[in-house]
């Protein structure tokens, strides 16, 4: 099955992301950053995702299934 | 016959070329970073000093955040203005309370879902509130119905265009509340709940979710479920599947559906420079999926003469499964981000969906980030235009542009600007196509030049203010 196979290349990846990463605690000011910060915007974020659950079929992935709207 | 649509863009390529560059600098970087100096910047590239590059801290501050979106669709469809506020705060302790209130304006056309055709089409649906309250002159016109005395709304379409409803009218307020806590030293604990009414639709769900941060912080893992309830409640009830299009409301007032999904996720301080993130989620939905105002034509299979409108029909369960992966680079104060899904589902769709944008350091306070996005589906199972009707009914269709195959594009440009390091303003404006992918499949003669693709194009803009203190 194609997703099977997507998603147990997934688990690989991420396990061999975990055991290359070497930085240190006080190599953490880049990622500290304002600018680095995942999710900056929430309400941006919030209405990009309503518009594309409300046009397209897919859902999930960076968040939960649903969305709470009968727009879909 | 069979039509062909456009050949696909070579937006893949171009995106394929975009994320070799990203890990080419990855790793040229990882070379610099290697070589004894604990510079975190690239060598051959200046250090430029913006707001934006100072520490996100938010320990013992409460944020306020409000914004508004604009969001209109081409040819007079639908148009919205969404106001939101959200206010969050944390603790020195690390805990955070959050509440957020979302309002949404919905006014214009949507496609009702049947085909176009040569000739006009009449459509009768029932009238809201039995037709006390008249009816908008757009929205069509109230008749009695001589054999039921209802009043019922009667709305044509012209000749050769995309039949579309122009009586779509709602409102909706959604409210959610978080709290999150450290439950140990490097674990920590969120749940939250949201609900939203609007004039045909409720929903309530809540969320559980734990975070564990390993190897001095640079891993998170996180897993999360989420328990939704929602019910459809229009106004004219709940249409039996493949029942004829009428006056009449429907006996049924309303049908609910649940959805429980979950996702499970790893984010990874990669090297100084670079975070990654991988998320698998999982989504289960039970009952009532159907769109209660939506039609599918019974054509004439030689003419695509249009014989009679039915309700749309879709099945009563739906699994789905993405898989996500993200990365951010910072190149100096520039931050590159690149994200890819895959999503598969039980009704037969498949989409992938590729975003890429850059943060642009903008003098000492500001910044700019053009984004783009291409998304791409496959059509469900039981999608199509119309129905043949020399053929038995299926289980399961509908006409839905949003279970066709087609292509998605988005542009956009935001920016920030932060007035003071307690106060923000920013922006977005971007747009939004959607075309066509692959065959339109078996099509009657007589309808073969007619649009049937109903996607959609829009743009819209969202102003922001953050304010904290």
């Amino acid at each position: 099955m194609k997703f099977g196979k997507i998603l147990a290349g997934t688990i690989l990846l991420a396990c061999t992301l975990s055991g290359c990463a070497t930085v240190q605690p006080w190599q953490r000011d880049i990622t500290a950053r304002k600018s680095m910060q995942l999710g900056r915007h929430p309400h941006l974020a919030a209405a990009r995702d309503h518009t594309y659950f409300s046009k397209e079929a897919s859902a999930g992935g960076r968040g939960f299934d649903g969305g709470g709207c009968g727009c879909n | 016959m069979q039509l062909m649509s456009n050949r696909k863009p070579s937006i893949a390529a171009a995106l394929c070329m975009i994320t070799a560059n990203l890990l080419t600098s990855t790793i040229a970087f990882a070379q610099n970073t290697n070589d004894g100096t604990d510079s975190a910047v690239p060598n051959s590239l200046p250090a430029i000093h913006n707001a934006y590059d100072e520490p996100a801290e938010e320990l013992g501050t409460t944020s306020v955040d409000s914004a508004i979106l604009y969001y209109k669709e081409s040819n007079g469809r639908v148009q919205a203005i969404e106001p939101m506020v959200s206010i969050t705060h944390t603790t020195k302790g690390g805990s955070i309370f959050s509440g957020k209130v979302t309002f949404d304006s919905l006014t214009g056309a949507t496609p009702n879902g049947a085909t176009p055709w040569s000739g006009t089409q009449t459509f009768v649906a029932p009238v809201k509130g039995g037709g006390e309250h008249g009816l908008t002159g757009a929205s069509g016109t109230l008749v009695t119905n001589p054999v039921t005395g209802l009043k019922e709304r009667q709305y044509t379409t012209s000749p050769n265009a995309l039949p579309l409803d122009k009586a779509f009218r709602d409102s909706r307020i959604a409210v959610d509340l978080g709290y999150s806590r450290p439950i140990a030293a490097n674990t920590k604990l969120n749940l939250g709940v949201n609900g939203s009414v609007e004039q045909d639709y409720r929903s309530l769900s809540g969320r559980l979710g734990i975070a564990q941060d390993l190897n001095n912080k640079t891993t998170t893992l996180s897993l999360g479920v989420n328990f939704e309830h929602d019910q459809s409640k229009p106004f004219h009830g709940i249409p039996i599947a493949f029942s004829q299009m009428s006056g009449t409301p429907a006996a049924l007032n309303s049908r609910n559906k649940t959805v429980l999904s979950a996702v499970a996720g790893v984010t990874q301080v990669l090297t100084p420079n670079l975070l990654v993130q991988l998320n698998y989620s999982f989504g289960s939905s039970k009952g009532y999926h159907s769109d209660p105002y939506r039609l599918l034509s019974v054509l004439d299979p030689t003419t695509g003469a249009p014989l009679r409108y039915l309700y749309e029909g879709r099945p009563d369960k739906r699994t789905r499964h993405s898989v996500y992966g993200a990365a951010k680079l910072a190149t100096g104060s520039f931050v590159t981000d690149l994200s890819a899904r895959y999503y598969h589902d039980s009704w037969g769709i498949n989409s992938y969906t590729v975003e890429l944008s850059e943060h642009i350091p903008l003098f000492s306070k500001a910044y700019l980030e053009p984004h783009g996005r291409y998304y791409h589906q496959s059509k469900a199972d039981f999608f199509t235009y119309y129905l043949p009707s020399t053929a038995a009914l299926p289980s399961f269709a509908s006409s839905d542009s949003r279970l066709d195959s087609f292509n998605a594009v988005t542009l956009g440009l935001s920016g920030g600007f932060e007035l003071t390091p307690k106060l923000e303003l920013y922006a977005n404006a971007e747009s939004y196509r959607q075309s066509k992918s692959g065959s339109l499949g078996v099509v009657p003669v007589g309808i073969n030049n007619q649009k049937l693709y109903s996607g959609t194009n829009s743009i819209s803009g969202l102003v922001g203010i953050k304010f904290k203190f």
